[in-house]
């Protein structure tokens, strides 16, 4: 793997970790002593200083070690989440994004501009630790001196706390090991185990110890001799010696790592770090990352709660253990508590882990566009086998149908399992407004609760990245325009915060996506009196309340008399329109005065492939997506009314609706007399119906989705083609599209008309 | 547009040779640089696609693919061309916003492949011809008469194409009404 893709891994998992963070910043606002948030908190830094340092990001670790540290001080309820720290530590989070970016776009170095925030980030962090409690101010002092005491008091008579610490290395006793975490002083515990072939191979111990003296002070220093063989047998080119050093410093953990980088690869390194030594392991072990196929040696082994050596020998015993009874062979966690090398909750902790790790491994990474080509591919299939059923429906093959029934339902399947692939819940995309309502709440002095619901909805990625530039607008606007200030609020009689609520949910094949506020609405009139004035319509001509709304969407109309920097400069919402109608997706939007906002959005589920519905008018194909055909009923029933220059509608069952007869609609050219058996297909968006009348109807056909090309771009009412399983191309239909130019259309026609008769206006 | 002498083959030792595909459309020769031309292909079944300029013919499946077909000649202001056995598609690639796309020339047949020196290529007269000057790449001499040397990518611009869809959509709703009812009419009296 090139060293980019590994950075771009670094990159998209540091985002993933920083959008935890920051969800978990948002949620601690509310519940601040959640300590899972907190965890979540460390977690993202932790692992991303860890990441860093594989990576050599300098700048980066540095940064979000003293991070980690203040974080961990929350963890341990030294420090009080307050509303300044939750601030502090959002823009600590965008620094460290920032961060990222730089290191992997950059040459390694660091702007001065970054570093001074950095500084300016940790300085603010830092200083308002004097409001927490002042607690946590002597351990930075607290010192090896404390430890005996603690160890006397728990009835040992080891005064050295290094010798309790590594109990087990120097008695092979039953005696057990420190397990009561009281070793709670503020250095680091470094064993050297130094291999025989160490000074052979140019190392000298003692250079290391004392260039560890650089970074900080050496308590204590015991020097094992128990591998020392006697005199006879020894060599005396090979080492026997090992370590065990009790060290203050500030210095990280990496920094300490990088003293012994030469000896690794003869000498068993294992750092402890201060704090107690249970929790910290049991931390360190919750902090690990989650890969495939931990083994339980190497979750203890890579934390440090077991060395090597220990591990290796567990796991000797174990194998010799297993030429006896094989039923009985004992678990490694058993032997190695049997050995007093480790506690028992450590191990429980770390089989836990294990255990997650194990259901974290079921899901895998995969590149969109890997998933793209696939869809593609399973798109191909569906034509191909469209194609297959039409040769053997052709030559009458009766023995093949079956087969060809049984492979098109295997390509069904197929379909919606590749689709279900790449589809994603809307969720995520939602709490990005957390942070966005809370910064904006703020900036303008106004109370927003940003209520969501329906967040576990899916649908096609590809749709939920398009979709977020819109609803961020959307969302920007109610923030911005929608909620009032406090005082306003509670002058107009509304509770002081207001509440923007963000919903989705399924609608017969489309997702629905509503973005609702309570703040002060639109008024259709001031609407109506600024699309006069910028020249979008007529004076004086009487719009629905609908329409009017739908000016909003118009180029240039924003009602907002002065622009701020969120929103407001007119050129939003039809964007916004464009780019949903860009997914095959509409937006609606209704208001009531002083009571709020309430958009709709709906949008396909995907963009690939969908059910369709295929019709004929004349001799061409169009296709309905299925989803939206709600039945299909002969054309004479019913009541018809198609007058010149009146409305083409239908009362079916008492129903009336509107209805487009394709074949003209389109001026399909006619090429023989036209039948007179025509079928109307009744469709539904939402809460309105309409029909199509067409010649004919082929019934259900799975339909891939071809995009038409720039070239239509602006041709409503088609959404894009579909390829037959006979090399035929069908357009799709875009029902609203077509619709809404339908109803443009007669609202033309009857405005010409009724203008040249009389002068009055329509009611479109 | 100048090619390299490999570019050109074997049929040239001079650098500034380009190579053009010449074709008939609306009874007359034009020519593109055959480094704009994908393929040639027979005109097959083409969708129509509704409520787009006439000069759309529609689309084809072109392995898979969807491809817009123009008819040159209504692109060029003449008459409609009539299919015949000689008529065929001219896949041509053009640019369009940094992506390319393929789009199809209806011709009522091609020629042959002309070589044209540069030295005997003018830029296009001012006026005096029926084709918008800036559809004309060059004026190539061939034998003591001139070739229009057709710009592909002004022929075929895709944002001018889809902007003149609009206008056309504007037309067509303002005559569609009365068919509309016509039609309407009919119906009801059967």
């Amino acid at each position: 793997m090139s060293e980019e893709s590994v950075h771009h891994i670094f990159q998209t998992e540091a985002e993933e970790l920083l959008v935890e963070m920051e969800d978990a910043l948002l949620a601690l606002e509310d519940d601040p002593t959640n300590q899972e948030l907190v965890n979540s908190l460390f977690r993202a830094m932790h692992t991303i200083k860890g990441a860093a340092g594989v990576f050599n990001f300098n700048h980066i670790t540095e940064f979000t070690h003293p991070v980690e540290t203040e974080v961990d001080l929350i963890r341990q309820g030294q420090r009080t989440v307050d509303s300044n720290l939750i601030a502090t530590l959002l823009k600590i989070k965008d620094h460290t994004w920032a961060l990222v970016e730089s290191a992997v776009d950059g040459d390694g170095s660091l702007s001065n501009a970054l570093y001074e925030t950095g500084e300016a980030l940790l300085q603010e962090l830092q200083g308002e630790r004097s409001v927490a409690p002042a607690a946590k101010a002597n351990t930075a002092t607290s010192s090896v001196e404390r430890a005996p005491e603690s160890s006397t008091s728990n009835g040992h008579s080891r005064a050295n706390p290094i010798e309790e610490m590594f109990a087990h290395d120097f008695h092979d006793d039953d005696e057990p090991p420190e397990s009561d975490g009281r070793m709670d002083s503020d250095q680091w515990f470094i064993s050297l185990d130094f291999q025989a072939d160490a000074l052979r191979n140019g190392l000298d111990p003692a250079s290391f110890i004392s260039y560890l003296s650089n970074l900080g002070d050496i308590n204590d220093i015991v020097t094992l001799t128990h591998r020392v063989p006697s005199l006879e047998k020894a060599d005396f080119e090979s080492c026997y010696l090992g370590f065990r050093i009790a060290f203050v410093s500030q210095a990280s953990k990496a920094d300490i790592e990088a003293v012994f980088e030469f000896a690794l690869d003869d000498c068993t390194v294992s750092i402890l770090p201060p704090h107690s030594k249970v929790a910290t392991y049991l931390k360190q072990i919750e902090d690990l990352p989650e890969l495939e196929s931990l083994r339980l040696g190497d979750i203890l082994l890579s934390i440090g709660a077991v060395t090597k050596a220990e591990l290796e020998r567990a796991l000797n015993l174990q194998s010799s253990d297993e030429n006896g009874a094989t039923e009985e062979r004992k678990k490694i966690g058993e032997l190695l508590v049997e050995q007093k090398v480790i506690e028992q909750p450590v191990i429980e902790r770390a089989l836990k882990k294990q255990q997650k790790s194990r259901e974290q491994s079921q899901t895998i990474r995969v590149d969109s566009n890997k998933l793209g080509q696939l869809i593609n591919l399973v798109g191909e299939l569906v034509t191909s086998s469209a194609a297959m059923k039409i040769v053997v429906e052709r030559y009458h093959m009766r023995d093949a149908d079956e087969v060809v029934a049984g492979m098109e339902h295997l390509v069904e399947e197929i379909r919606d399992h590749a689709l279900q692939l790449r589809m994603v819940q809307i969720g995520d995309t939602f709490s990005r407004f957390r942070r966005v309502t809370r910064d904006v709440s703020n900036e303008l002095g106004k109370k927003i609760d940003l209520v969501i619901s329906g967040g576990e909805s899916e649908l096609d990625k590809t749709v939920v990245e398009k979709i977020n530039d819109p609803l961020t607008h959307l969302v920007r606007n109610a923030l911005d325009h929608g909620i009032e200030l406090p005082s306003e609020r509670l002058a107009a009689g509304k509770p002081e915060a207001g509440t923007i609520t963000l919903n989705a949910f399924h609608d017969s094949g489309h997702i629905v996506i509503e973005v609702i506020d309570d703040g002060r609405g639109l008024d259709p009139e001031k609407i109506q009196a600024k699309a006069e004035k910028v020249g979008l319509i007529e004076p004086g001509v009487t719009l629905s309340r609908a329409e009017i709304f739908r000016l909003v969407f118009e180029p240039g109309l924003s009602t907002k008399e002065q622009a701020s920097n969120l929103s407001g400069r007119g050129v939003g919402m039809d964007v916004v329109r464009r780019n949903i109608e860009a997914l095959r997706g509409s937006v609606e939007l209704d208001s009531n005065v002083g009571k709020g906002t309430h958009i709709t959005i709906n949008l396909p589920l995907t963009l690939a492939i969908i059910d369709g519905f295929m019709v004929g008018a004349g001799h061409e194909r169009y296709v309905i997506p299925l989803s939206m055909v709600e039945e299909c009923v002969e054309f004479n029933n019913g009541d018809w009314y198609e007058e010149k220059g009146q409305s083409n509608f239908i009362n079916l069952r008492g129903e009336v609706m509107p209805f487009v007869r394709l074949r003209t609609f389109f001026q399909v050219p006619q090429r023989q007399q036209r039948q007179h058996r025509e079928s109307l297909v009744v469709v539904r968006m939402g809460r309105h119906k309409a029909g199509f009348v067409v010649d004919q109807l082929f019934g259900e056909q799975q339909t891939v989705i071809k995009p038409l090309g720039d070239i239509f771009q602006h041709l409503k009412g088609v959404s894009g083609a579909t390829i037959l399983g006979t090399g035929d191309i069908a357009l799709i239909l875009d029902v609203q599209g077509l619709l809404t130019l339908a109803g443009n259309q007669h609202a033309h026609h009857s405005q010409a008309v009724v203008g040249s008769e009389a002068n009055e206006h329509t009611e479109g | 547009m100048n090619v390299s002498s490999k570019d050109a083959g074997h049929l040239s030792d001079t650098a500034d040779v380009s190579q053009y595909l010449t074709f008939q459309a609306g009874q007359e020769t034009l020519a593109i640089a055959i480094l704009d031309v994908k393929e040639i292909i027979e005109i097959e079944a083409i969708t129509r696609v509704p409520m787009m300029p006439d000069f759309i013919c529609g689309i084809i499946n072109l392995r898979g693919q969807v491809v817009p077909v123009i008819d040159l000649a209504r692109r060029l202001g003449r008459d409609a061309s009539v299919t015949t056995k000689k008529s065929c598609i001219v896949l041509v690639e053009v640019h369009h916003q940094g992506s390319s796309q393929f789009i199809g020339m209806m011709v009522d047949e091609v020629n042959e492949i002309l070589e044209i020196d540069e030295q005997h290529t003018q830029p296009p007269p001012e006026f005096g011809t029926d084709i918008r000057t800036d559809f004309i790449q060059a004026m190539g001499r061939v034998d003591e008469r001139f070739i229009i040397l057709l710009d592909v990518n002004h022929v075929l611009s895709v944002s001018d194409i889809s902007a003149l869809s609009q206008v056309v959509k504007q037309a067509k709703a303002e005559s569609l009404t009365t068919q509309d009812s016509d039609s309407g009419d009919a119906s009801d009296a059967s």
